[in-house]
């Protein structure tokens, strides 16, 4: 049993790993995939949304027998004050035409769904492993250390998450950095389902996602998120982890205090929350990208930093999805030289060059630096509120032109040439 | 030697939520598990096997998702799994539950020693090895707490309420055992791995011979409701040292210290 050797071992049981697993299981390869958490999906958290395209790929039509919870065609934008909010709203049934559409997931259980896929296909998947270290052969990654047992194998993909301990032993990153990664916070608050429609102005299976800028990250960079499942709504905060330890905001207070913001508070009324978690998510992009093989090794999903934030969309199971495909067919195209090298495994690289994962990644790489900007927190909600307030309000007093009212807001707030600054960084990074 | 280990497969508690309306469980999003004391169980047979030498059977019976619980049960150890699938099984009372099992282990053959837990996380009736001893026509040891084997003596230390009992019993014997005898091991991924090559078998009522009217429930359950406990809300007010004692006295009279 000992001498046993896999094609390949996968580590972490998510989007990435468990896609590469069912990749290379469905062409005959011999596959252990090891997971962390009791189950797939136990440690696994993120705001809910799983755009369709890359999985759809692998899995035609997987919805049909995935545990979905809603199909989103609603999508909200809104830019909060501590007392307003002004929200940009999109209805459009063509956001739920497949398979360019989105559904909301409670990852507990698609994450298992999508496993037990790679299980069925023939991975032998193992639950409640850590995985300690990896093993060496020859300046080669040869298998994996878990407690004492040592497991063979001739590729190992690392898709154990954001904080990658393998990619980190395998010296392809270093310690994260906090400006790199956000933290979410997130509550699962237990609503019925007949509320949750007529709350969300929602029909049947649809469902909407709504993000949100300003005052409920206390004017941190960050936002909050609330996605409507079937019976509950996952609602939560994502505060860069950086910009977070400069402001000394406290995660646990916001989030309790997000609750009661006025455009919130009426949203999750009578609702019971039922589950509480908080993650890292990889944020940087590009500029956090480990190196992403070396001998005997690939990364994949969040490991790889793999997630795109653009400020009105977050996006990383999506990738993970099309990284651990590619990973897989790295892996089968080593397989058939008979040469697991760097030199071979390279081509993982190519692999995701040619996909949408690079190009989406450097076409929002500045992102970050836009998301970065403090004014986008305070200044622009404080401005768009207000205007809009002054607009919509009768004070029964002699009425100020439009433009002149703008002018004094922008006057008042910021400046011109503060508003062209952000404006310039926006356009050059959305 | 060749001990058999019974188990059941449990909704996890921790996964129960109540609802509030009608209090009854909500068990739909509850993951399963193999019941606490029976991991006890299984373990006690396993380390038996690793000293002396001896083979271990886990043996389960209920509806079909159960089946998924066999690879958690070899990978604590055992040498080999049976599931026998009978859907009337749910909710099944514990003379049907004991039936079955005694049957499947006479159809096994050649057993010294089965192990189960002192009750099931989930019910808790404590019955079915008792029962199960009485259909083999084999005595019973429940609650016990350590083993101790000597060739086809079995020395056990029964927990009682108000003491220890140290019992001496020939094999065979049904053995039932509390969650302080071991703590079950934590499956590696070597014992993970190699439980998907150890031989599991599914058996059906009518392999065991068994018919339907036979596995009719005597006891009916009318419906599970969870408890609420109000809290007593009491507020101490005033005086700091006054409240203390107050406080104080209120826990001595609820018996909490």
């Amino acid at each position: 049993m000992s001498e046993e050797k896999f094609d390949c071992i996968i580590v972490g049981a998510g989007p990435a790993g468990s896609t590469a697993a069912y990749e290379l299981a469905r062409q005959g390869l011999e596959v252990l995939l090891v997971e962390k958490g009791d189950k797939p999906g136990s440690k696994n958290m993120m705001g809910g949304r799983l755009y369709c395209y890359s999985l759809h790929r692998i899995i035609p039509n997987f919805w049909e027998e995935a545990p979905v919870e809603r199909r989103v065609e609603k999508e909200e934008l809104s830019f909060l004050t501590e007392h307003g909010a002004m929200t940009i709203s999109l209805d459009n049934e063509v956001l739920g035409e497949a398979p360019s559409h989105s559904y909301v997931v409670l990852r507990a259980d698609f994450d298992a769904w999508l496993a037990g896929k790679a299980e069925e296909a023939g991975a032998m998947i193992a639950t409640g492993i850590r995985v300690d270290d990896l093993l060496w052969a020859g300046g080669k990654v040869c298998g994996i250390k878990a407690g004492e047992d040592e497991i063979l194998s001739d590729v190992v993909i690392a898709a154990d998450g954001v904080n990658s301990l393998l990619a980190q032993r395998a010296g392809l990153r270093g310690e994260l950095r906090p400006e790199h990664v956000s933290v979410g916070a997130k509550s699962v608050i237990a609503l019925p389902e007949k509320t949750i429609e007529d709350r969300f102005c929602l029909r049947g299976n649809e469902g909407a996602a709504r993000l949100f800028v300003g005052a409920g990250t206390k004017g941190a960079p960050g936002g909050g998120f609330l996605y409507t499942n079937k019976e509950s709504v996952s609602f939560g905060l994502v505060f860069n982890l950086g910009a977070l330890i400069k402001a000394g905001v406290s995660v646990a207070e916001a989030v309790e205090d997000f609750k009661f913001h006025p455009a919130i508070r009426p949203l999750l009324e009578g609702g019971e929350v039922v589950e509480y978690s908080a993650h890292l998510v990889p944020e940087a992009g590009l500029a956090m990208k480990p190196r992403l093989f070396t001998g005997g090794m690939l990364v994949a999903g969040d490991a790889a930093g793999f997630v795109i934030n653009t400020g009105f969309m977050v996006r990383g199971m999506d990738l993970a999805v099309t990284s651990g495909a590619l990973a897989a067919k790295a892996v089968i195209a080593a397989k058939e030289k008979g040469d697991f090298s760097a030199d071979t495994l390279k081509i993982y690289e190519d692999f995701l060059r040619q996909s949408h994962v690079y190009s989406d990644l450097e076409a929002y790489k500045n992102v970050p630096e836009l998301l970065e900007e403090p004014d986008m927190y305070t200044t622009l909600p404080a401005l768009v509120v207000d205007i809009l307030t002054d607009l919509f309000k009768v004070k029964g007093n002699p009425p100020e032109r439009v433009q002149k009212m703008v002018m004094r807001h922008i006057r008042q707030k910021t400046s011109f040439w503060k508003l062209a600054k952000i404006g310039w960084k926006g356009a050059r990074s959305i | 030697m060749r001990i058999i280990a019974c188990y059941k497969y449990v909704l996890d508690e921790q996964d129960l939520k109540i609802n509030p309306e009608n209090k009854t469980l909500a068990t739909d999003r509850a993951a399963w598990k193999i019941s606490d004391y029976d991991r006890n169980a299984i373990e006690e047979a396993v380390r038996i096997k690793e000293q002396l030498g001896a083979t271990v059977v886990a043996l389960t019976a209920g509806p079909a998702q159960a089946k998924a619980s066999l690879k958690d049960a070899l990978a604590r150890g055992s040498d080999e799994g049976i599931f026998i699938q009978e859907d009337a099984l749910r909710g099944a009372d514990p003379a049907v539950t004991a039936r079955i099992l005694a049957r499947a282990i006479e159809k096994i053959g050649d057993c010294d020693l089965v192990f189960c837990g002192e009750g099931a996380s989930d019910d808790y009736a404590q019955q079915v090895g008792p029962r199960l001893a009485v259909l083999l026509g084999w005595p019973v040891v429940t609650y016990v707490n350590r083993t101790q084997l000597e060739g086809s003596l079995l020395k056990a230390e029964r927990k009682l309420d108000n003491g220890m009992e140290l019992v001496e019993i020939e094999l065979p014997t049904v053995v039932t055992v509390t969650g302080d005898i071991n703590v079950p091991r934590i499956p590696s991924l070597k014992q993970i791995m190699s439980a998907g090559k150890k031989p599991m078998q599914t058996w059906t009522l009518a392999d065991l011979g068994i018919t339907p009217d036979q596995i009719v429930s005597n006891l009916r359950n009318e419906s599970v409701k969870g408890a609420v406990v109000e809290r007593k809300r009491q507020i101490f007010k005033g005086d700091p040292v006054e409240t203390v004692s107050q406080v104080v006295a209120a826990l001595i009279k609820e018996g909490t210290i």
